[in-house]
């Protein structure tokens, strides 16, 4: 950056004149090149036409032949590229950019509520930043999105016109919510300082505008996608549109809208550590190391709480997908796209393992967090672990030699790590554990705590509010197990699960009722041991027992499992949020004093996220194989295969290469006006 | 400036220990062996069950295969012929294609109604590989008949081919132009060299007589493109060395406990070696054909359509 600062201060003005004038030129030149080149090509092909149409003309003698006919085309490539390697990486590009747009706004205007609320400055200030790499980021998108469009139009033009046949009253609409977002966007950035002081609500109202129309936007589109993987409201031999709400709201729609919707969250929040993890290590002064440092805390909070219940509604799209389509879903987790579950547990293992790793090594910083030190490696272990099963594939590809030693196909051990009961169970053993690594950053500066009692009524109507909410949503899931019409041999394993549920049930009446009692770290404790007893162990078992005499089961064990670990979840921070109220501080938090390899784990986390958007994108759109429209419109394409799995590894890192090169260069631009204003 | 080039590093460093474990895991699920076997046989019914039938992902047998949500079909027939006895029907047999062409008639007991017309997109397996599943199925606890299983041929919809945009070449190619250059054998590497096609060609790779009736464009496109992708069983590139320390890679024409007969390229063309038994050190399976792999350098746009213009029309 020095020598960049030293080229542009010591280089006189004009030499910087002949710079722009020479890139000018170089660009001009390349797009004469390539227009003159391609004209040449219509040329060459008017030329043979006409060379033929002329000895036609002599042969035959007769009057001029009638001009040749328009010719509808299908498919084009991108200049010699296949079309479908094009979209690809111009969708994926846009889709991150509107990830990181579309995530941000969310968090950046409930920490500018936070910081109204509290009246500290340094949350409003955190606000802006992030919205200042908001707007830097936001022309970037909106780009991209003009790119595909056109790229769409000109590559697949056959494709574009059924799906703008069918959804061209929506496009009107997602151009007037553009507009809306773009307003609102470049509204609440420039106004923070004309309404800091008197109309702070109102630039609050602003932000959250933004993020209405930036989510309506993003359900616009998400309709398409899944229209393409399970059409609705049109006739599937003819086309024809018979209900275009079912075409806009069609089955896949709110699975996907609710997961995507949690992943921007995940992946804005990463992304915004990365960016405070650089510019901490660049950092010069105190002051600048402590702010990125809370900054980059701030991201990893933000990432790693969205993160923790995106393996539901992953888990939820799944179900849906197969539901849907039987066939695809078939595709997705046992045929051509399984061994990408593989590569995405190792995306989400690092995930996992980088934001427990930066949580502990932030507990460095804080005076009395080494009291809880020693429960690091039992969670490290515990993690480790979890990743290891999640990863385990159920065919292990051995050689006929191996199978012989085994006597078997499978392995005797491991097989039972590769079936979904036991993944299932880790999932939710490592939520928990990430969730109890968390609690412990929570509380490794305080010290003594307040009697519950107290905090007073709020409080614990507060607690008898969250938990009577919880209550009712497994009494209500346990009911509806009751109700499902199962054949009787088959029912009969879904009693079981409801007990679970109201074991749970129990569990947190006495957890409340423990707390009530100025017991609330027991209660803590109390409740997180009922869980995994229930959700990890004996469901872990109980998979197994149901894999193998009711299978129908698994998808209500599923559910049951995750429903008990949310509702622990939620319960135990409200109490952690009560019980550490006021509670004596054992030494202050010291922001800027956190080893640089925490500053990598960021890093790791973001380049992780960014990756697993890349991969997930592939498997995605990958599940219609060779369809544009899911069993209606087929893709004729000479590109229409599926890529090898190492084909796909380097698109998608290619694809993520540009990504974080673009959105370095976008936050260097966004950083030039701050530059400028400090010279100043 | 240093920090931002150090995170540009780690961050390539990340990236590429990605894509290694994409390129790992490719090396380690395999490209599946394609079949390129046809016709109504239990060996061409096992292929389509494994593949594009897409049977496997929700039916196992006996240890083969993990799948779940369908019934295991280890022993097949005699469950059949059961099910048929209580179902009125005349044998095991009708039963099984009363369950491929109307799955939800009749679900077994503690699974759910989620088996697809097979014949419907998105699978649509036509006619021919949903007989040829038939007989495949009858081995499972019985033996084929064939002849049994043809009888239901009426039974069977075709695949609802209709709905389907027929595939067409990007660029106008005429299949006579393509038939050309697949038998042109004054190229460098000419297809008839190595492949049969209606009697006319070389028997070193697969017979191609009548393909363009059971493959699919994207199937022969890939083919000659990336030919290492899909190897049709049997003709897998094999590795031998001799006690003598001399290396060939070929294709095994003929393999008998006195001689095997190994066929190597050598420069374009085809050169026969017979090995005995004591000269031979070590034989290995390769998961790279022997069929050139820059086809994409060798032929014209033009003449690439064509040939796959050509392999289409051989029905």
């Amino acid at each position: 950056m020095n020598t960049i600062k030293l080229f542009v201060s010591s280089t006189p003005k004009n030499l910087h004149l002949r710079i722009a004038f020479t890139l000018f030129l170089v660009i001009f030149f390349i797009a004469l090149a390539s227009s003159t080149s391609m004209a040449q090509e219509n040329a060459e092909t008017a030329e043979v036409a006409e060379t033929v149409e002329t000895e036609e003309t002599v042969e035959t003698a007769e009057p001029e032949a009638p001009a040749e006919p328009y010719e509808v085309v299908d498919y084009r490539n991108f200049f010699g590229l296949d079309g479908r390697l094009a979209i690809w990486i111009i969708a994926q590009l846009h889709l991150m950019f509107a990830a990181f747009v579309l995530g941000v706004p969310i968090f950046a205007v409930i920490v500018e509520i936070i910081g109204a609320k509290s009246g500290d400055i340094r949350f409003d200030n955190l606000a802006r930043e992030f919205t200042k790499l908001l707007s830097a980021a936001f022309a970037t998108t909106a780009s991209l999105g003009g790119l595909m469009a056109f790229a769409l139009y000109g590559l697949y033009p056959g494709f574009m016109r059924y799906m703008t046949d069918v959804f061209h009253p929506f496009m009107f609409i997602y151009a007037i919510c553009f507009f809306g977002e773009a307003f609102c966007l470049y509204g609440y950035y420039y106004s923070w300082d004309l309404l800091a002081k008197k109309g702070k609500w109102f630039h609050i109202t602003l932000g959250i505008m933004l993020n209405l129309f930036g989510t309506a936007l993003m359900l616009l589109a998400n309709s398409w996608a899944t229209f393409m993987m399970a059409p609705g409201g049109i006739n599937m031999e003819t086309g024809t549109v018979q209900s275009l709400y079912h075409a806009f709201y069609n089955f896949l729609w709110m699975p996907l809208n609710i997961h995507r919707l949690i992943a921007n969250v995940a992946f804005g929040g990463f992304v915004v550590g990365a960016y405070a993890a650089v510019k901490f290590m660049g950092a010069r002064s105190h002051e600048e190391k402590a702010h990125y440092d809370w900054m980059g805390y701030i991201g990893n909070f933000v990432g790693l709480g969205a993160l923790i219940p995106l393996p539901f509604a992953g888990y939820y799209l799944g179900r849906e997908i197969y539901s849907a389509s039987p066939v695809m879903g078939n595709i997705m987790m046992g045929g051509a796209f399984s061994w990408t579950f593989i590569i995405q547990a190792i995306l989400i293992g690092m995930l996992f393992i980088g934001g427990n790793y930066y949580l502990w090594n932030g507990m460095s910083r804080i005076k009395g967090a080494e009291r809880y030190t020693p429960y690091i490696k039992y969670i490290n272990i515990i993690i480790i672990f979890c990743f290891a099963v999640w990863l385990t594939p159920h065919n292990l590809p051995l050689s006929g030699e191996e199978r012989a030693l085994i006597g078997e196909q499978y392995h005797p051990f491991s097989k039972f790590f590769g079936v979904m009961a036991a993944k299932n169970a880790v999932v939710n053993l490592l939520i928990l554990s990430t969730f109890f690594s968390f609690l412990l950053y929570r509380r490794a500066n305080k010290g003594e705590t307040m009697p519950f009692s107290s905090h007073g009524k709020s409080a614990k109507v507060a607690l008898i509010i969250t938990a009577g909410l919880t209550i009712l949503y497994l009494a209500w899931y346990a009911l509806g197990l009751r109700g499902i019409e199962l054949e009787e041999n088959i029912r009969q394993y879904l009693s079981p699960l409801i007990t679970c549920l109201v074991i749970q049930i129990i569990a947190i009446v006495i957890t409340i009722l423990l707390t009530f009692a100025n017991r609330g770290k027991f209660a803590q404790a109390f409740l997180f041991g009922v869980t995994t007893i229930t959700s990890v162990m004996y469901m872990a078992y109980y998979g197994f027992v149901v894999m193998e005499k009711a299978n129908l089961v698994l998808r209500y064990l599923s559910v049951a499992q995750v429903s008990i670990v949310i509702s622990c979840l939620i319960v135990n921070t409200i109490i952690d949020i009560f019980l550490f109220k006021n509670a004596k501080e054992v030494g202050g938090i010291q922001w800027g004093k956190i080893p640089l390899r925490a500053q990598y784990a960021l890093l790791l986390l973001c380049v992780a996220i960014v990756t697993l958007m890349g991969l997930m994108g592939f498997i995605r759109s990958g599940l219609r194989m060779n369809w544009h429209i899911y069993g209606f419109m087929q893709d004729t394409s000479a590109g229409a295969f599926t890529p090898s799995i190492a084909y796909m590894g380097w698109t998608v890192s290619l694809i993520v290469i540009i990504f974080l090169a673009l959105l370095a260069f976008v936050f260097w631009l966004a950083g030039l006006g701050e530059k400028k204003k400090q010279h100043s | 400036m240093r920090s931002f080039l150090n995170a540009v590093v780690f961050t390539l460093f990340v990236v590429g220990f990605f894509a290694y474990v994409c390129m790992y895991v490719t090396g380690l699920s395999g490209g599946g062996d394609g079949g390129a076997v046809t016709g109504v046989s239990p060996e061409a019914g096992e292929k389509i069950f494994w593949g594009e039938g897409q049977c496997h992902t929700c039916h196992s047998i006996g240890t083969s295969g993990s799948a779940t949500r369908g019934p295991n079909q280890e022993g097949l027939v005699s469950r059949a012929e059961e099910k048929a006895k209580e179902r009125g029907l005349s044998s095991g047999l009708e039963y099984m294609v009363e369950a491929i062409v109307d799955p939800d008639k009749f679900v077994a007991e503690g699974y759910d109604k989620i088996m697809p017309k097979v014949y419907d997109p998105p699978i649509m397996l036509g006619r021919e590989k949903i007989l040829a599943v038939l007989s495949f199925l009858q081995t499972l606890g019985g033996e084929p008949d064939i002849d049994a299983v043809m009888k239901f041929k009426d039974k069977i919809p075709e695949a609802s081919k209709k709905k389907i945009i027929p595939w067409v070449p990007p660029i106008e190619v005429e299949p006579k132009e393509g038939e050309l250059v697949f038998f042109d054998e004054t190229r460098d590497v000419s297809c008839s060299k190595c492949h049969v096609l209606s009697g006319k060609g070389s028997k070193v790779g697969p017979e191609l007589t009548g393909i363009g009736a059971v493959q699919t464009p994207q199937y022969l496109i890939e083919s000659i493109l990336k030919p290492s992708e899909v190897i049709v069983k049997g003709f897998e590139t094999m590795y031998l060395i001799t006690t003598d320390g001399m290396a060939y890679n070929g294709i095994i024409q003929s393999q008998s406990e006195e001689e095997v007969v190994l066929l190597v390229d050598e420069e374009g063309e085809i050169v026969e070696y017979v090995f005995y038994p004591d000269e031979i050190e070590q034989m290995q399976k390769q998961d790279i054909s022997m069929m050139p792999g820059n086809f994409s350098e060798l032929l014209t746009t033009k003449e690439f359509y064509g040939v796959i213009s050509f392999l289409l029309s051989q029905k």
